[in-house]
């Protein structure tokens, strides 16, 4: 069994703890769902229609013409946001509301794109950057 | 000590009371589902899809047909706003509809997703 702990302590703890988690902000924003390789795979150029494609990964967010085919694309975005504000250890102390802040964000922005034949016949396939996700991580040196 | 213990009270007190945020934005009027299921492929005309669901958002040339495109996006975000560590999310999604008509002015093909269906308000920003 842990021994009691008198109030006073169970006070500064409180206040350490909140004051090593000062000033922390995490963020994220989701545009649509973000599309894997993994959900990719059953393409398969040659053969696989863009009514399939719909199908499993629901209606594309353009479609656009080009002189070689239709081109289907799919948008996405996994942003993230990480800020710690390190001004908030001070101010207990100070009169004035002193800022550090470090902070980093990754957009995470890409897109999925189809080449189709005047047959909706999906003939190339590919991800714009192809990312693998940024993480949250507040360095930004 | 009743001080300190009331001090305590005070500060657990404002540590455990979180304060929350939700905001949602929507862009484009909903896209009805009964409106895409009175459109009939091969049978429905330009001017009865502009009747139901009014001018489109994009007109599109695409494969020698004209496609009309409609989309509405929704976004919902929360916040948990714990005075010192602040977490939030927001997630925007959209519904599309493409009706895509031949030469002759007849729909073709309608293709449509409702992505917005089950987006709920998320503050916790890790996993997915």
């Amino acid at each position: 069994m842990l021994p009691r702990m008198p109030s006073a302590c169970l006070i500064v703890l409180l206040v350490a703890l909140s004051v090593i988690n000062a000033g922390c902000n995490v963020i994220r924003i989701k545009l649509n769902t973000p599309i894997t390789q993994d959900d990719v795979a059953f393409i398969e150029p040659g053969k696989t229609t863009l009514t399939e494609v719909i199908a499993k990964l629901g209606v594309p967010d353009s479609i656009t013409d080009s002189y070689i085919g239709v081109v289907a694309t799919y948008r996405f975005l996994d942003m993230k946001y990480s800020r710690i504000n390190f001004g908030w250890l001070l101010k207990p102390w100070t009169p004035v509301d002193p800022d550090l802040i470090i902070s980093r964000t990754g957009f995470g922005v890409d897109a999925y794109e189809l080449l189709c034949d005047s047959n909706w016949v999906v003939t190339h396939q590919s991800f714009l950057r192809q990312l693998s996700g940024p993480l949250f991580n507040p360095y930004p040196f | 000590m009743p001080l300190v213990r009331a001090l305590g009270i005070a500060l657990l007190g404002l540590m455990l009371t979180q304060g929350c945020a939700f905001s949602r934005g929507t862009l484009g009027d909903e896209i009805k589902s009964d409106a895409i299921a009175s459109i009939k492929k091969g049978a429905s005309t330009k001017a009865e899809v502009l009747t139901l669901l009014g001018a489109p958002d994009r007109l599109l040339q695409v494969n020698g047909r004209d496609v009309f495109q409609y989309y509405r996006y929704d976004a919902k975000a929360g916040s948990l706003l714990l005075i010192v560590v602040n977490f939030s999310r927001l997630s925007v999604k959209s519904d599309d509809l493409f009706v895509i008509l031949n030469r002759e002015g007849i729909v073709e093909d309608v293709i449509s997703s409702k992505r917005t269906d089950g987006m709920e308000f998320r503050f916790w920003p890790f996993g997915d």
